[in-house]
């Protein structure tokens, strides 16, 4: 109803991010990796050897795509119920990934 | 106890007001709600009916979470209590919200029950059916609009239907008997409608009749594809 006093979640105050569910946490960390990867891929296309710019490439890619990749599995079906476990199962598919690949430079 | 209670009336400024509440073995937030307005403020205004954990009336954002206020006992969270009115939905005065929306939003989006031609007066969905359980997982809400105040999208496109109007199509979507499954189908593929969910399920987080608003929401999105196929 236009002109009606409606409230909305502070988001600059503890309390409106108090109760911030794992699925939020979800989306917003992929889109943070997302926005934090076109400075990256900026600073990587400019010198390529960096290695500190090497591994924020690797880790923002691996947590833009897992959590894509988890998004797409609750698109094409699995239950809304496991979507805390999805969330989990990224997060650690990464660090493992993570560890792999920078382990084998 | 302290309750820090949102207030406001048309032409008033906002504040958060501190009750001190005696604090008492099972007192719930509704009962220190009463306490303030019959002790110390009868102008305290806040909706309740059944104060048993039925009606869903009195949900209210506490300490930053949609809650009921007579399932949450103030006792679990101790030191001060905040109080808020559920958001997105227009205030009335303090607590109170106008939940019209709700219903609006219901209708627009094609909410009733159309009967098929020809169709008769009483006609059960079986018991046992594939068809019965989808709908009876999602068919038990009643109002309560606190997925509509944890729905982050609500308040970024105001014609976004929400959860409690998304999860009502589903539960129409995937009934038989209905004959408006087509007509449906512009507000399910239009561009502020399922594809804005983003998928946070902080509106099934809320819902104290476990239903899951994103997992309707999820499979109107593939009844919606599925459509464009056929």
């Amino acid at each position: 109803m236009p002109g009606r006093r409606v409230l909305r979640r502070q988001w600059a105050s503890s309390e409106g991010w108090r109760d911030t569910k794992a699925g939020m946490w979800a989306w917003l960390l992929q889109r943070v990796a997302a926005v934090l990867l076109i400075a990256v891929i900026a600073l990587h296309l400019k010198n390529p050897f960096v290695r500190p710019v090497q591994a924020a490439l690797l880790g923002l890619v691996l947590l833009h795509g897992l959590l894509g990749v988890r998004a797409i599995l609750l698109d094409f079906g699995l239950p809304v119920r496991w979507h805390r476990l999805l969330f989990t199962g990224a997060i650690a598919a990464g660090v493992v990934v993570f560890a792999v690949v920078w382990g084998l430079r | 106890m302290i309750l820090k209670v949102f207030r406001w009336a048309p032409g008033a400024h906002e504040r958060l007001q501190k009750y001190w509440i005696p604090a008492k073995e099972g007192m719930t937030v509704l009962d220190a709600l009463v306490d303030a307005q019959r002790r110390l403020d009868p102008t305290l205004a806040f909706r309740y009916a059944c104060r048993v954990g039925m009606c869903g009336s009195c949900a209210m954002v506490i300490n930053g979470r949609e809650r009921w206020a007579c399932r949450t006992l103030q006792t679990l969270r101790r030191g001060t209590v905040t109080v808020r009115p559920l958001y997105h939905f227009p205030l009335i005065r303090d607590l109170v919200v106008d939940m019209a929306p709700i219903k609006e939003k219901m209708v627009a989006a094609g909410g009733a029950f159309v009967p098929g031609d020809g169709s008769p007066a009483f006609a059960p969905v079986g018991g046992e059916s594939g068809e019965r359980r989808r709908i009876d997982a999602a068919i038990e809400c009643i109002g309560c609009g606190m997925c509509v105040s944890a729905c982050t999208m609500v308040a970024h496109d105001p014609r976004f239907p929400g959860p409690a109007a998304l999860n009502r199509l589903f539960t129409l979507q995937t009934d038989s008997r209905d004959a408006g499954h087509s007509a449906r189908g512009a507000v399910m593929l239009s561009e502020d409608s399922l594809i804005r969910c983003h998928g946070q399920a902080t509106c099934t987080a809320v819902c104290p009749m476990e239903i899951s608003p994103t997992e309707s929401i999820l499979s109107l999105r593939r009844q919606a594809v599925a459509r464009l196929f056929r």
